[in-house]
Order: structure tokens, then C-alpha cells, then sequence
């Protein structure tokens, strides 16, 4: 009995130390646990900024509502090869450190491929729009409540009239 | 005094080991729970005989294992993308169209089990209960004549044993209780079934059908038929299942029990009888055989967890472990007898092995009939193009010929542009774009000693079991068919009026089409094959074989439908022989 108590002890101990490091996050990093891009706080709010800009808050939620960067980063960290990943990390080093007004103008530029632009900035541009876009059509607000998606629609109708549908 | 306490010892010993082998004693056992793996198991425990079902993977409960099946796309992590990790662990099986992040967890990760490619061999399994039948794409259709005659028409592998008249009946009779959904389309080539209804064609699969009607007569588009309930029976109600709900969520198991599978039909039915005894985690080494019995008297398996080797007993032995995996087992089935392989007098088995040519797509859009789209999801797929190459006798420069499958859809789709609030309603913005008609083939290829799979020599598996070596390839046969293939439908598809026609033949191994057949081939003569029209080895009779290494050729059908019928057929005949004790 007193045996298992100890072995009981001694699991919340180590229950406690494997929850330490999520408590005290190293300062400085970014707020969602990535395996492979080390990514700084600051680049992160960059990352928010940037996917606001992407799809704003209207009357319905936008991107940092959404979490739609943090889901961006969690495709780049999981679903990307490690040439990807680092194009994106140099672009989103050069765009951090860009101020505001040329942040901005950067991405209204690359969204309409200006030429002369920084190529891993503009491709980094690429992979986070895309990935903002699919974050979006994907969340569960936009597919409950504005384009829904039906996990049950029970129906076909091959002939089914266009006007009525629009 | 001490003596006989011993002798007692010894007695109890005996009479403990005669219980252990007792109670690893059966009426029948079948490898595998898959198509045909449950079907065995329908059959026999139904006629009350006391079956064993041996499946290598774990057990999966119908809807409680299924953990994916409710899941809408942002509960998925990677909204069903499968990370890079796993598609560089896994090349081979990552290349299966269903396998994705909500279905990854029925399929065999590349590394599990590893096997040997002589030549590129894609081979995607399911080691579970249920085996693929869970996954697989549902398709059904019957064989004719046209098919059987085949190889003895046009001088190839070697004549079936058996024609339509002798499965007609059991595929009726494995149809009414499957559910299968189609249309009665009174075509010799593909004979009509025991249908539910079947699911309509949209307004531009119907408009192909139409224009291929007048142009060649012979060219027939008509709705997919497959294992859906589109209006359920009692038979299916009994079972437990309900009408499909038009989900296309097929590969993560259906909790409606809409498409047919194991889990959903065949094995609780099985399980109902109290006849069934289930042994997931079973992996078979081989088959027992006994040189002075001159027959097989059980299954050796190693446990996959404990690697405990255990031996189990029968009467009767159905082997169902999926095509690939029957040849192993068999070729690993060594005695005095049979050096070579379970039955292996001839010399054929693991030979002749062959596929679908599933290589060439091709895809085109249609300007006209914008004043339809489609609502809802079609679970057939849309429509099916049966064989109409060669069918009735040699008209081109290669043999056989290939169905195809075809479909149409409208994709709603928004403009990306944009940037900030305008990219945001150009996002909720749905346009519907023109519709987009694609068709894939799946052509016949011949069974050639060549195409083979055989035991490695060195390499084995975390079970001792030796791994595979697979040698299949395409061949000059395949080219000449595939380029028909993409003439004929390029031609077909202009004459609808389709425009912006593009052919994908972008090269794609064998066993990517999952349909690997052959092996263990069907045939009248002992010295040229392994089965005779029973499905019984020619040299052990109280051994069949009923998956898909039984296929003495490939035909175009989808093949999983004649399994079905084999193994029904098959049990039946082995059930009468063992009541009139000939087995």
C-alpha cells in the first residue's frame, strides 16, 4: 500500500516536471508548440498581423479571431519539407523586419506580384496566403455558419436547378 | 506408490494437452476477415459449423472503432493533409488516393511490414478486421462469359475452370444481402444483378450517355453500380444497417452501415450464430499438413503481441488473407510432401500474377448544360463505360481491353485574388465554374509467368515469417491498350462536345490499383494450376482458396463482387462435402 503510494508520488512528480516547460514558456517564443521552425513571439504577432491583413475582422470574425496564423504555422511546421520551411522562415525574417508602412505596402505588392520583389519574402507571401485561405474556408465558423458544410446531406440530385441553388 | 502418482501426473498432463488441443479445434478455419474472409465466415457459422477466423491486425468493432467517422474538416489537425513525416516514412502507401489523415489509421504504414521490390509494387494493405473492406471503393459488377472465356479465346494463361452459369445464382445470392445498387441495363457484357435501386447520372453524365448511344451503339455509359443501400431491405435492417446518407465518408467506416463491409455485415451476422470465434492479432506462418493423412489438419500462427506460436485444427481450411498474402502463406507452407509450397505440385504458385492497368485519366469541361449543377453527394461516383474493346471478338493489335470509369461535377469556386475585405467576400463569393468530367481506366492485363511473387530468401518479418519479393510489371500488352484507351475517350469526349480535354498518363506502379489478383489461379488441369472449380487445391483437398488469388485472369470488373460469390459458392460445396464426409 505504502508502495504504491510512493509510486503515485513519484508519477505526479514526474507529471509535474513534463508540465513545467508548457508553464514556463522560454521567453521570447512563440505561444504554439512547433517541432521544426523556431519561431520568435515577435515573429508571431507578425504572422497575426499579416493574416489580419489577409482576411480582416468585418462582421464576421478575421484572421487573428481565428487563429488562422497559428494554423498557418502549424501546416508549415508539420506538412512542409524542411527547403519550404526555411524559404518561409527567411521571408518571414525579411518581412519582420520591415516597418509597418512597408510591411504593408510589401504584401499589397507581392499580392499582385510586383516585379523586383524579395523572392523568398514574396514566396513565404504565397505559402501564408494560401494557407490563411484554406485556415479560413476550413475553421468551423465560416463552415457552421457562412459556407456550410454537411456531415450528413442524405440526398443526391444530379439535375439540380442552378438558380434555385445561387 | 511413487509410481503410480506419476502415472496419474502423466494422465492429467495428457488429458490437459487433449483439452488445450481441443479447444483449438474447429470445424473450419479461415485466414482472414476481409471480403471473402467474412463471407467464409457468414456461410459457415450460418449452416452451424464452428468456424475460426484468424486476422493478423487488431479487432475493429463496427461504429465504435471507427473514431474519425463523425469528425467535420477542422477537427482534423492538418484539415486532413497528411504531414511531411509521414509521407517520408511512408512513399509506398501514401500514394493511395484514401490515404489521408482521416483514414491513415486502416491502412499498413510502409515500415510495419516491410517487403521486397524486384520491380516497383505498390502495395497497399489493411491489416485489421474488416481488412480493406473497410476502404475499399465499393464498385461491383458481375463477370459474363466474355470474361471467363477470355484466356481460351485469346490463347492466354489457361482456361477458367467454371463460366457464368456456375456463379450466376451466387451472385444473386451474396447481392441480397450485401446491397448492392444499380440499374437493370440489360447489357450481355456486364449481366444485371439483384439490385436496389440505383443512383441516378447527373444531367452531363446522362448527356454523354446519350451522345455515346448515337455515335457507336456499342459504347454504354450507365450508372456505377456498388455495394450502397440505396433503398435497404429486411435482410439489411436484420444486419443493422440503414440507407446510405450520401456522405462519401466511406473510408472511415460508415456508422449507418451504408456500404458494405466485414465489420458492418458479414461478421456480426457471424457473431450472431454463436458459431464464430474471432482471433485478431493472429498472424499466419502456414498451413499444417500431414504427410500421412495427406491433408491439411490446421493453421500455425504466431501471436503478433507475444509471438507465442500456437496451432489451431480443423476440418476444412479457407484461406482469405488477401491475394499477395495468400500466395505468402501458401508458398511458406513447406512439408516432405510439398517442398515447393502448400499444393504446389505445378510449380504455378505465386506465378501469374497480374493487375489492373488503372495508369491513364483523362479529364475535360463541358460548356453546355450550366443550368444544373449537382446537390448532395453521389456514392456510386457516377457512371461506368463496361468493356466494349474486343468484346466480341479480336478487333485491335493488342488483347482484352479496359472499363472505364467516368463522372461530371461543378466545383463552386471563389476567386482568390483579392486581398483584405475584398478577398474576404470574394471568399464567401461561391461561383460555380463549367462543368469538369473526368474518366479513369482499368484495363485488363495477362497473367504471365514473369509476374510472379516468391519467398526472399534472407529477409524476414518481425514474425519469422520470410518477406515477400514481388517481380510485376507492365508490359508491351498494357502500352497498346493504354494509348486505345486514351484515342477512344478523347474521341468519345469530343464527339460529347467536351472541351480542353487533358490525358494524365503519367506512369503509376502496379498494386496501386489495389486490385492484384492471381497467384493461386483457378483451372482444369493440376499441372498448369492450383485450384479446381471449387476453389480446392487439386493436391489438398480440404484447402480453398476464394480471395483473389484464385483469378486465373483479370477481366475489367471491379473484383471484389466475385469473391464474394466464389466464397459463398465454395463454402456451400465444402459444407455438402463434409456432410457426406469427404472432407
Amino acid at each position: 500500500m505504502e508502495r504504491r503510494l510512493a509510486i503515485k508520488q513519484v508519477l505526479f512528480l514526474a507529471g509535474g516536471i513534463i508540465l513545467l516547460p508548457s508553464c514556463l514558456r522560454q521567453e521570447g517564443k512563440a505561444s504554439v508548440k512547433l517541432k521544426n521552425l523556431d519561431v520568435s513571439l515577435n515573429q508571431e504577432e507578425v504572422l497575426a498581423d499579416l493574416s489580419e491583413m489577409i482576411i480582416p475582422k468585418t462582421d464576421t470574425p478575421g484572421a487573428k479571431d481565428l487563429k488562422l496564423h497559428l494554423f498557418v504555422l502549424k501546416m508549415l511546421d508539420d506538412c512542409y519539407g524542411p527547403k519550404d520551411q526555411q524559404v518561409f522562415m527567411q521571408g518571414l525574417d525579411y518581412v519582420s523586419k520591415l516597418d509597418p508602412a512597408a510591411r504593408q505596402q510589401f504584401i499589397f505588392d507581392a499580392n499582385v506580384k510586383k516585379p523586383n520583389l524579395h523572392e523568398d519574402g514574396y514566396n513565404f507571401f504565397q505559402m501564408l496566403k494560401e494557407r490563411t485561405i484554406g485556415g479560413f474556408l476550413n475553421s468551423k465558423y465560416v463552415m457552421s455558419k457562412l459556407v456550410i458544410w454537411e456531415l450528413v446531406p442524405g440526398r443526391y440530385n444530379g439535375y439540380f436547378p442552378v438558380k434555385a441553388s445561387i | 506408490m511413487v509410481i503410480s502418482l506419476l502415472k496419474q501426473a502423466f494422465e492429467i498432463m495428457a488429458n490437459l494437452n487433449i483439452d488445450s488441443v481441443k479447444q483449438r479445434t474447429f470445424d473450419a478455419i479461415v485466414i482472414g476477415s476481409g471480403i471473402s474472409g467474412g463471407w467464409a465466415a457468414k456461410e459457415f457459422t450460418e449452416k452451424g459449423l464452428k468456424t475460426l477466423v484468424l486476422e493478423r491486425g487488431r479487432d475493429v468493432n463496427h461504429i465504435t472503432d471507427y473514431p474519425t467517422t463523425n469528425k467535420y474538416p477542422y477537427e482534423f489537425d492538418h484539415r486532413g493533409e497528411l504531414t511531411f513525416a509521414i509521407k517520408q516514412e511512408n512513399p509506398v502507401v501514401s500514394k493511395c488516393y484514401a490515404f489521408r489523415e482521416d483514414a491513415m489509421h486502416f491502412f499498413v504504414k510502409d515500415k510495419a511490414h516491410p517487403y521486397v521490390q524486384e520491380k516497383p509494387f505498390d502495395w497497399i494493405r489493411g491489416y485489421q478486421v474488416g481488412g480493406k473492406s473497410l476502404l475499399w471503393a465499393r464498385q461491383t459488377q458481375r463477370w459474363s462469359d466474355l470474361d471467363f472465356e477470355g484466356p481460351l479465346r485469346d490463347d492466354f494463361a489457361v482456361d477458367w475452370p467454371i463460366r457464368y452459369k456456375d456463379i450466376a445464382a451466387w451472385y444473386s445470392y451474396v447481392e441480397r444481402f450485401a446491397g448492392i445498387s444499380g440499374n437493370k441495363d440489360g447489357l450481355a457484357e456486364l449481366p444485371d444483378g439483384d439490385f436496389l435501386p440505383g443512383f441516378p447520372l447527373n444531367a452531363v453524365e446522362d448527356h454523354f450517355k446519350l451522345a455515346m448511344n448515337n455515335k457507336y451503339g456499342n459504347r454504354h455509359v450507365i450508372s456505377a453500380r456498388c455495394a450502397h443501400l440505396s433503398q435497404p431491405k429486411q435482410i439489411h435492417f436484420d444486419q443493422g444497417r440503414v440507407k446510405c446518407q450520401n456522405r462519401n465518408l466511406c473510408q472511415r467506416g460508415c456508422p449507418f452501415g451504408g456500404y458494405f463491409s466485414s465489420n458492418s455485415s458479414t461478421l456480426p451476422w457471424a457473431k450472431k450464430t454463436g458459431n464464430l470465434t474471432l482471433r485478431p492479432f493472429s498472424v499466419v506462418e502456414s498451413v499444417i499438413y500431414d504427410d500421412r493423412l495427406n491433408k491439411a489438419t490446421g493453421v500455425r500462427v504466431v501471436d503478433a503481441n507475444t509471438k507465442e506460436v500456437i496451432e489451431f485444427y480443423a476440418k476444412v481450411i479457407f484461406v482469405n488473407a488477401a491475394a499477395i498474402n495468400t500466395n505468402l502463406i501458401l508458398l511458406n507452407s513447406k512439408s516432405s510432401r510439398f517442398p515447393e509450397g502448400l499444393g504446389n505440385d505445378s510449380g504455378v504458385l505465386g506465378k501469374y500474377v497480374a493487375f489492373h492497368n488503372y495508369s491513364a485519366r483523362i479529364n475535360a469541361e463541358y460548356d453546355g448544360l450550366k443550368q444544373f449543377t449537382t446537390d448532395g453527394r453521389n456514392p456510386a461516383g457516377g457512371g461506368y463505360i463496361p468493356r466494349f474493346r474486343n468484346l466480341l471478338k479480336q478487333e485491335t493489335d493488342f488483347k482484352r481491353g479496359y472499363a472505364a470509369g467516368f463522372g461530371a461535377y461543378r466545383n463552386a469556386d471563389s476567386d482568390t485574388s483579392g486581398i483584405g475585405t475584398a478577398l474576404k467576400s470574394q471568399l464567401l463569393t461561391k461561383r460555380l465554374g463549367p462543368w469538369k468530367v473526368g474518366s479513369h481506366m482499368m484495363g485488363e492485363t495477362i497473367p504471365k509467368v514473369s509476374n510472379y511473387v516468391k519467398l526472399d530468401e534472407h529477409k524476414k518479418d518481425a514474425w519469422g515469417i520470410p518477406q515477400l519479393k514481388i517481380s510485376v510489371d507492365y508490359d508491351d500488352n498494357d502500352a497498346k491498350m493504354k494509348k486505345d484507351y486514351v484515342e477512344q475517350l478523347s474521341e468519345m469526349f469530343t464527339e460529347a462536345g467536351f472541351k480542353n480535354i487533358q490525358v494524365d498518363d503519367s506512369p503509376q506502379a502496379p498494386g496501386l490499383d489495389i486490385h492484384e489478383m492471381g497467384g493461386v489461379r483457378m483451372g482444369n488441369d493440376p499441372k498448369t494450376s492450383m485450384l479446381n472449380k471449387w476453389h480446392q487445391l487439386h493436391s489438398c483437398k480440404n484447402v480453398f482458396v476464394t480471395d483473389g488469388a484464385c483469378m486465373t485472369s483479370t477481366s475489367t470488373q471491379n473484383p471484389s463482387l466475385t469473391y464474394m460469390a466464389f466464397t459463398a459458392r465454395a463454402v456451400d460445396y465444402a459444407f455438402n462435402e463434409m456432410k457426406k464426409g469427404s472432407l
